[in-house]
């Protein structure tokens, strides 16, 4: 009779697929190729092994959305950004104080001299940022007061400040930002950013909406019309959709046929860019 | 990756053009979910960057970035745990479900049968079926990056293909 089968085939099971693999030592590969004949158990296993080895092989990758690489791009834009602080971010008030350095006798070493202009430039920025209100220069002026909102706001949504924020988080931030501020300031470009690039649609979908109470700036509604194509998302689509056509705006017609022939639109969402064509037209 | 570690931040870019696919697909496989594995994925690169100091040039680059995958996944996969225990109200706030009705739709359009059988595996043993069939490892590796013997990655990794055949050909 067949007395050592069932521990033999569990033994076989450890085998198996090492047999199957064509690495398993001599001796146990010709105890196994034994064994095969007489256990149609042990048989099946070895041709579902096979079969499932060619369509573990045979597996397509999933392949990330583009917008992988561009938030990858941006991040690294950002960091790149922050190796060099005082060219990016102390830059503008930089003029004034570069004079007085340029007066400096040329013998002082170079280094030295790159040490004091930071520390000059830190310095003036901090001055700048304190005095905003008796500034006598009103660009200047601007530029500090509306700088720090939104640069913040830009830094805080991208986690570039080295802190990674959130999604619930970044959408707080987002619907917030269009409460604090005017129509007109930068806040609007950073809420763009958000809309294009964060890889989050929850967070897409908070900007899309911020940018909607911020309609009156004359950047909306050419910001949403250039999102269309950008978006995959079919919420995010849908809504931007559904604003374009409530705010009337006629230049989205284009952007919406092509949206409504794209072949990896959802059916709905295609439906909803055809339904807007016809409200706009 | 040396060039990034003194500072050349550019030299990230053909690292990224490299990795970013596997790592996609590693995370994807971990996560069976496309958009938390784009996050994640991005998490990867951010903490390259951030820790690129650490980088021991001795140390092939391949590990060093799967190690700080791994690490990411491990992280996200403990603060959905906490995420599930706490308030429920939040996420339905922010829309989250919305959203994710519409991702899970997508991922499930994308699934054949054996992403579901990988999908139902213990995450142990998808990982390192994954490893070792997807993302090309060596067993080698595998016992390196897991902190075990290759010939012990090797067995496990057999225990996961037997447990995978199983769910496969289970109907």
């Amino acid at each position: 009779m067949k007395t050592p089968e069932p521990t033999a085939c569990h033994e076989m099971e450890a085998l198996l697929p090492a047999y199957v693999e064509h690495s398993l030592p001599a001796a146990e590969a010709e105890r196994v190729a034994a064994h095969l004949p007489t256990c149609p158990g042990c048989q099946l296993q070895v041709t579902q092994l096979r079969a499932l080895s060619d369509d573990l092989d045979a597996a397509l990758p999933e392949v990330p959305r583009t917008a992988l690489r561009a938030n990858f791009i941006a991040m690294l834009e950002q960091q790149k950004a922050q190796l060099k602080p005082e060219a990016t971010f102390a830059a503008p008030p930089a003029p004034p104080e570069a004079k007085v350095v340029s007066m400096w006798p040329t013998a002082l070493a170079n280094n030295w001299l790159r040490i004091a202009a930071s520390i000059v430039l830190i310095a003036a920025g901090v001055l700048l940022g304190r005095n905003l209100h008796w500034g006598a220069q009103p660009p200047a002026d601007l530029a500090a007061n509306t700088r720090p909102a939104h640069a913040e706001l830009a830094q805080a949504l991208t986690g570039s400040n080295g802190n990674t924020v959130s999604a619930s988080d970044r959408i707080q931030l987002v619907t917030n930002s269009s409460r604090q501020n005017e129509p007109g300031d930068p806040t609007v470009q950073v809420l763009i950013n958000t809309l294009n690039f964060d890889p989050n649609p929850n967070v897409r979908l908070a900007a899309c909406e911020a940018l909607y109470r911020l309609r009156d700036d004359s950047r909306v509604r050419e910001a949403l019309v250039h999102s269309l194509p950008i978006q995959t998302d079919p919420n995010v689509q849908i809504t931007l959709i559904d604003m374009l056509v409530s705010m009337r705006v006629r230049r989205a017609v284009p952007q919406l046929e092509r949206l409504a022939k794209r072949p990896d639109a959802l059916p709905v969402v295609r439906a909803q860019a055809e339904a807007g064509i016809g409200k706009l037209i | 990756m040396a060039a990034v570690k003194a500072d050349d931040l550019d030299q990230l870019v053909p690292l990224f053009e490299r990795y970013h696919g596997p790592l996609f697909n590693y995370l994807t496989r971990l996560t069976n979910d496309r958009e938390t594995s784009e996050d994640l994925t991005q998490t990867v690169f951010e903490r390259i960057l951030k820790y690129r100091s650490s980088y021991q040039p001795t140390q092939p680059f391949k590990a060093w970035v799967y190690q700080m995958a791994r690490n990411v996944h491990a992280d996200h996969w403990h603060r959905k745990e906490k995420l599930r225990a706490a308030d429920v109200d939040e996420v339905e706030r922010t829309g989250g479900l919305r959203g994710a009705a519409f991702s899970q739709m997508r991922v499930s359009n994308h699934h054949d049968d054996l992403h579901e059988a990988l999908a139902l595996l213990p995450t142990p043993q998808r990982e390192i079926l994954v490893l070792n069939r997807f993302q090309g490892f060596g067993y080698e590796e595998i016992g390196k990056l897991l902190g075990c013997t290759a010939e012990a990655a090797r067995v496990k990794a057999h225990r996961a293909l037997q447990a995978l055949r199983k769910i496969y050909f289970a109907n």
